[in-house]
């Protein structure tokens, strides 16, 4: 357990000096702020144009963020040979990847806090409020998006042991792309009884393995007051483990196939 | 006590995309004794990157047996008595001395500051250790590598290429810290370049080339023998002709020529050539047999190597040598 937390914290510290992703997080953070001066584009209510667009911008920012932060994770390691001196320790793979990993995710979501910061810092200025529960809304959209990049992170964890940072990124953002648009066609597609079966079964197949990221996707019920999810907390209770369901399923892929390979 | 390194028949292939393999490793069958200083010779390319590897765990061999100090190679359990500095080791260069070996300390689950500390100062590092390693020179980050790999007090370490491109001083130190392990008892398996390094220090080598050992003992059974090298100035080019079949020349230039000639011949038969063709004799000097004249000797075959000696068949070769 220790090697796979020093892991992690050094996955952690690396990331968080990686140039190329504090642009990305600069860049979103900026959106953020700047964001309340678009309102002059919309005719419509601001607040909801404001919610909207920040938090599109939070999740765009996130899933860049998750893709070129991972992508690289295991690559980098091979190519530099920091992987030989610590596979030379008493660590074994699976510690490694999983530590890789979780540091990942602890920099993403560290990345995610500090938007999710600037967003409540706006909301706070705009509507003049401290009040805590409206804030508290907001922060659950947020979080269910660490959840949906947690999973995006694993998906090119997964990808990272067998392909290239290039191929995986298009792959890994290929992966996001289905699940977020087009999981509820296949799954249309896959009930549907008037079409070709082969279509169907195909359509059921991508519906299966490919997670539905669109699960994730709860800001609606920010920007829309009218709007709610029954059961809200056991609903992100059971998305979670949905998510932790899949995250440990790729995980264990990529272990299986790490374990295998030559570094 | 057992061997601390041991291979039979060891075989490593890759497959090409052409769908052919290449063997990188052939049949090699290595045998290092506890507490000596072995050192694994060959040219770029030759398999000892590949061979130290699969010692590790880090790939795995196509056939053949590898074992570390009496367990298979990559069991988890042998890690904890090994140790590993590769060939241009790179750190997270966020991180400082002291912080990376914090961080290797923290593999094994120790957090032994003062440790770290103390090998630091053992390598000279004392007044660096918080610095950040971006800012280390190449021998500084190499003397991180060696405290690093000292951290599980190992009984094995496995040095690839320690001394590559350090300058002297530094070259030096890394050298008397090797010695060190030796009088401690540790066992060294070093992979270099660094032939003079190595004869000095190594109490067995064994040489690979195109994947398969073509020759492995101590050192001073296999520098027996040595050469004689005979000068002699206003040689023509016939005389050099007329030379090259019979005697290993080394070089004809502007009249200057040298000659050797293994030191269980007689010389006299030579130096009485050159002097009736006209030649006059500068030197005739007595040299023993080197590591560099052995290797060169041992992987004649290859392109780097042709030049200076002429192929000969090694009594110490102990596995076949194979294409690849």
């Amino acid at each position: 357990m220790t090697a796979i937390w020093s892991i992690a914290r050094t996955t952690l510290n690396e990331a968080i000096r990686r140039r190329v992703l504090l642009v990305i997080l600069l860049i979103g953070i900026l959106f953020l702020v700047i964001a309340p001066g678009l309102e002059a584009l919309s005719p419509r209510q601001e607040i909801t144009v404001l919610k909207s667009l920040t938090l599109g911008v939070i999740q765009l920012t996130s899933a860049v963020i998750a893709i070129v932060l991972t992508v690289y994770l295991i690559p980098n390691e091979i190519e530099r040979r920091t992987i030989y001196t610590i596979l030379s320790k008493p660590v074994l793979r699976w510690q490694f990847l999983v530590g890789k990993y979780l540091g990942a995710v602890l920099a993403l979501g560290l990345m995610m806090a500090l938007m999710t910061g600037a967003l409540l810092l706006v909301f706070m200025i705009m509507q003049d409020t401290r009040d805590l529960a409206t804030l508290g809304e907001m922060v659950r959209v947020p979080f269910m998006f660490f959840v949906q990049m947690s999973l995006l992170a694993a998906v090119a964890v997964f990808f990272s042991t067998f392909v290239s940072p290039i191929v995986n990124f298009f792959l890994a953002g290929g992966v996001y792309l289905v699940g977020t648009v087009f999981n509820s066609l296949f799954q249309v597609l896959s009930e549907n009884k008037d079409i070709n079966p082969l279509v169907k079964s195909a359509a059921g197949l991508v519906h299966a393995v490919i997670p539905n990221f669109q699960y994730f996707n709860v800001q609606n019920t920010a920007i829309n007051p009218g709007q709610g999810i029954q059961s809200e907390s056991l609903y992100y209770l059971q998305m979670t483990g949905y998510a932790l369901f899949y995250i440990a399923a790729l995980l264990a892929g990529a272990i299986l196939i790490f374990d295998r390979r030559e570094v | 006590m057992g061997l601390a390194i041991e291979t039979r028949n060891l075989v490593k292939k890759y497959k090409t995309r052409k769908g052919s393999s290449i063997t990188v490793v052939d049949n090699v069958d290595l045998q290092v004794e506890p507490g000596e200083i072995f050192g694994f010779l060959g040219p770029n390319g030759a398999g000892k990157t590949t061979t130290i590897k699969i010692l590790l765990g880090i790939i795995y061999q196509t056939s053949g047996d590898a074992f570390i100090l009496g367990k298979e190679a990559g069991d988890i359990a042998v890690h904890r008595e090994l140790s590993y500095l590769p060939e241009k080791p790179y750190y997270y260069e966020h991180m400082t001395g002291l912080e990376v070996m914090q961080f290797y300390a923290s593999l094994f689950g120790m957090k032994d500051i003062a440790k770290c500390k103390s090998l630091l100062e053992r390598v000279n590092l004392g007044n660096d250790m918080n610095r950040p390693i971006s800012q280390y020179s190449k021998g500084m980050q190499q003397r991180v590598g060696l405290a690093q790999s000292l951290l599980n007090d190992p009984k094995l370490l496995f040095l690839d290429e320690p001394t590559g491109g350090l300058d002297p001083i530094a070259h030096i130190e890394i050298r008397d810290l090797i010695l060190q392990f030796r009088e401690e008892g540790k066992t060294v398996f070093i992979s270099s370049h660094e032939l003079s390094d190595v004869e000095r220090i190594c109490d067995r080598v064994a040489i690979i080339n195109k994947g398969a050992v073509v020759a492995q003992g101590r050192l001073e059974e296999l520098l027996v023998g040595g050469r004689i090298e005979v000068t002699a100035n206003n040689c023509t080019t016939e005389l050099a002709d007329s030379l090259r079949d019979s005697h290993n020349l080394v070089s004809i230039n502007h009249g200057r020529m040298i000659v050797d000639i293994p030191d269980s011949k007689n010389p006299n038969d030579l130096v009485g050539a050159i002097a009736k063709a006209g030649g006059e004799i500068v030197s005739v000097i007595p040299r023993r047999k080197r590591l560099e004249d052995f290797f060169l000797e041992a992987v004649s075959g290859d392109n780097i190597a042709k030049g200076r000696h002429q192929p000969s068949m090694l009594e110490a070769t102990e596995t076949e040598e194979t294409d690849s």
